[in-house]
């Protein structure tokens, strides 16, 4: 299955890249001491070649046959919620602790991929956000955020 | 020191009762990560490199890099067992270089034959594992030897062959290959330069100084991609899970078997070797060859079991092949030892020509501890093949938010910063996406972990030339090297222009 449009955005936005390492690395200092060949050389090298690989890429584009989709149907709203969930857990990890913050994105993630049963998912959640906590902190001796002091 | 005496040395760090836990951990996730449809052994890999460093934490820095890289080369030729289970049982393949083994494996299963399909795949991955290590021993040693005449010039076209290697086997699009391996190359750029010491790319935040982490790009690309992939996609294992039945082999299967195994073994172990090329292609070829010489090959795909026996031997020798290159001279040649390598150098460890010298405890004991480890998956694959058929019916539900939790646990407990968790997630999605319009992860992963060392190398090269790059091109190894690099891209395309059908390698 080739995808036209995503590989259109994808050159663009892999052509823009390579202009920015380009442009970025021409204000990098030239050379460095005891050498010729200076930090820029070999990001500026490479920002060229991803620029025309880009574009290979763009001209390819048009040269796909235009084929039946296979019909996928994709679950963007679980998706969507799963990413807010685990963002919301990045975020969270270091102000709510991680026993809670782990509790909570893995009974959101739980019931979001089956709704139910929540005497298991809170029973899988408790073990496994206070297991990792356990082990790691006081068997492990690492460090992780601890409970919120509220 | 010879050879032997080294490998006894290496037995003696093998045999230290952590190493041995770590060892049969590793194999026993291996087979667990091979089992699973969905997580291939590069994603298992990337997703235990966190976990088995907070693991060895507390260990001297020799000590845990032995120990790390003993646990994440099991998951490697453990997922290589495990493949083969749902492949026969449910006509799924766990890894891609089980997917032939689906061919007669199934068929051997629809006819009640299942145990013996099993447990021919599993000798033939042992003796295949054996096989390979043999070499690997015998072969270590000169092969480090060779390289370490190599200088920077050489080294660079070395890497670059390596690069052009894989990037010319991956994925379908040649061109998005090459995009992807510049674009891991220039990530690797980003932080300080280690040469002049000039911050790069960094626009003074402070996490970017270090450069971008490999162990979080690693496990965002592969382990976080693979469950969005799941998690949009709802992929579900339906079908009916054949009877394993009786698990010892006939003796007539064993005769039968014997050639094809061996056949595999050194097939698979010299397709390994080659950069690029990998357990998926090793397993392929074998199949064919296989059917080529048998005398009545209208037997395969109707449960022929050399069909079985030929490409389980071959993926396994050939993850044991694929450690050479990336062990004695630091040029991996798939995306799995990239990973491997990302590891060993988080500790420390650089791998090449130096390994075995300067640090003679990890590279002599992970290699007596793959011979160990050969054995503990013989012995878990053989008696216990039915627990881990149970493995197939965990229900995703539970599975993919685990893994998410512990990617993040993982990337956490070493980078203490919450900025690399949103790294994290964000490679999650752009590999989710990159992987399903064909961009290969692999190429990428390699020029992260190589991007460094061919910068070096190739401003070493060129400070001794006084910035003159002919140097390149006028010593003769390095110039076969960049010749051998060129064809490795050039005949793939040309055969593709005269519409001659390519394997690509999608393992990577």
């Amino acid at each position: 299955m080739i995808n036209r449009t995503f590989d259109r955005w994808a050159s663009i936005v892999f052509v823009l890249v390579g202009i920015f390492f380009i442009v970025a690395s021409k204000s990098l200092s030239t050379t460095a001491y005891g050498s010729g060949v200076g930090p820029d050389v070999f990001p500026f090298g490479l920002g060229i070649l991803l620029v025309l690989l880009s574009i290979r890429l763009f001209y390819e584009t048009f040269r796909y046959q235009a084929n039946e989709q296979e019909k996928v149907t994709l679950d963007w709203k679980r998706f969507l919620i799963v990413i807010v969930a685990v963002l919301f857990y990045a975020s969270s990890l270091e102000w709510l602790g991680y026993i809670l913050s782990t509790f909570i994105f893995l009974v959101i993630t739980f019931q979001t991929m089956e709704r139910g049963k929540w005497i298991s998912t809170i029973l899988v959640s408790g073990f496994f956000s206070g297991g990792v906590y356990y082990l790691y902190v006081n068997v492990l001796k690492g460090v992780l955020p601890s409970f919120p002091l509220f | 020191m010879n050879t032997l005496e080294f490998l006894y040395q290496g037995f003696l760090v093998s045999f230290q009762w952590t190493n041995l836990f770590y060892a049969f951990f590793g194999v026993l996730i291996g087979t667990a990560v091979g089992v699973l449809p969905g997580i291939g052994p590069m994603s298992g890999v990337a997703l235990l490199i966190p976990i088995t460093s907070t693991l060895t934490s507390g260990a001297s820095p020799e000590d845990a890099a032995a120990s790390s890289i003993i646990l994440l080369a099991g998951v490697y030729y453990g997922a290589m067992y495990g493949g083969s289970t749902t492949s026969i049982l449910l006509n799924t393949p766990g890894e891609s270089s089980s997917v032939v083994t689906t061919l007669d494996g199934y068929q051997m299963a629809k006819q009640g034959r299942a145990g013996a399909a099993l447990s021919i795949s599993a000798i033939g991955s042992f003796v295949a594992g054996i096989v390979s290590l043999i070499f690997l021993v015998f072969l270590a040693g000169p092969l480090s030897d060779l390289a370490i005449k190599f200088g920077p010039n050489e080294y660079f076209s070395l890497m670059i062959l390596g690069l052009c290697a894989v990037s010319g086997l991956a994925g379908k699009s040649l061109t998005k290959a090459l995009i992807m391996t510049v674009s891991g190359l220039l990530l690797a750029t980003i932080g300080l330069d280690n040469v002049s010491g000039v911050a790069r790319f960094t626009f003074d935040i402070p996490y970017l100084y270090q450069g971008l982490e490999f162990l979080t790009i690693a496990v965002g690309l592969f382990a976080l991609g693979e469950v969005f992939k799941s998690i949009l996609e709802r992929e579900s294992t339906e079908g009916k899970i054949a009877k394993v039945g009786r698990v010892i082999p006939s003796k007539e299967n064993l005769k039968k078997s014997a050639a094809p195994i061996a056949r595999g073994s050194l097939l698979g172990f010299f397709i390994g070797i080659l950069p690029g090329a990998g357990a998926t292609l090793a397993s392929f070829f074998s199949y064919l060859i296989e059917k080529k010489v048998s005398k009545h090959p209208d037997q395969f795909g109707k449960g022929a079991i050399e069909g079985v026996a030929a490409p389980e031997s071959a993926n396994n020798a050939a993850s044991g092949g694929a450690m050479i290159p990336m062990l004695t001279m630091g040029v991996p040649g798939s995306g799995t030892t990239a990973i491997l390598m990302g590891a060993l150098i988080m500790y420390n460890v650089q791998p090449g020509p130096l390994l075995f010298e300067d640090h003679p405890q990890v590279a002599w004991g992970l290699i007596a501890s793959m011979f160990i480890g050969n054995l503990m998956l013989l012995i878990l694959n053989m008696p216990l093949v039915k627990v881990f058929a149970k493995i197939i019916e965990t229900p995703p539900k539970y599975l993919l938010p685990l893994i998410i939790a512990i990617s993040v646990f993982g990337v956490y407990a070493v980078q203490v910063t919450t900025f690399d968790l949103y790294l994290l997630i964000a490679f999650g999605v752009i590999g989710y996406f990159l992987a399903k319009n064909d961009f290969p992860l692999a190429p990428l992963v390699l020029g992260l972990v190589l991007g460094p060392m061919i910068e070096n190398n190739l401003r070493r090269a060129l400070t001794n030339s006084n910035g003159d790059y002919s140097v390149l091109f006028t010593h003769p190894i390095s110039l076969a090297f960049l010749i051998l690099a060129l064809l490795w891209i050039a005949v793939p395309l040309v055969l593709k222009y005269r519409g001659k059908k390519v394997i690509t390698n999608e393992e990577g």
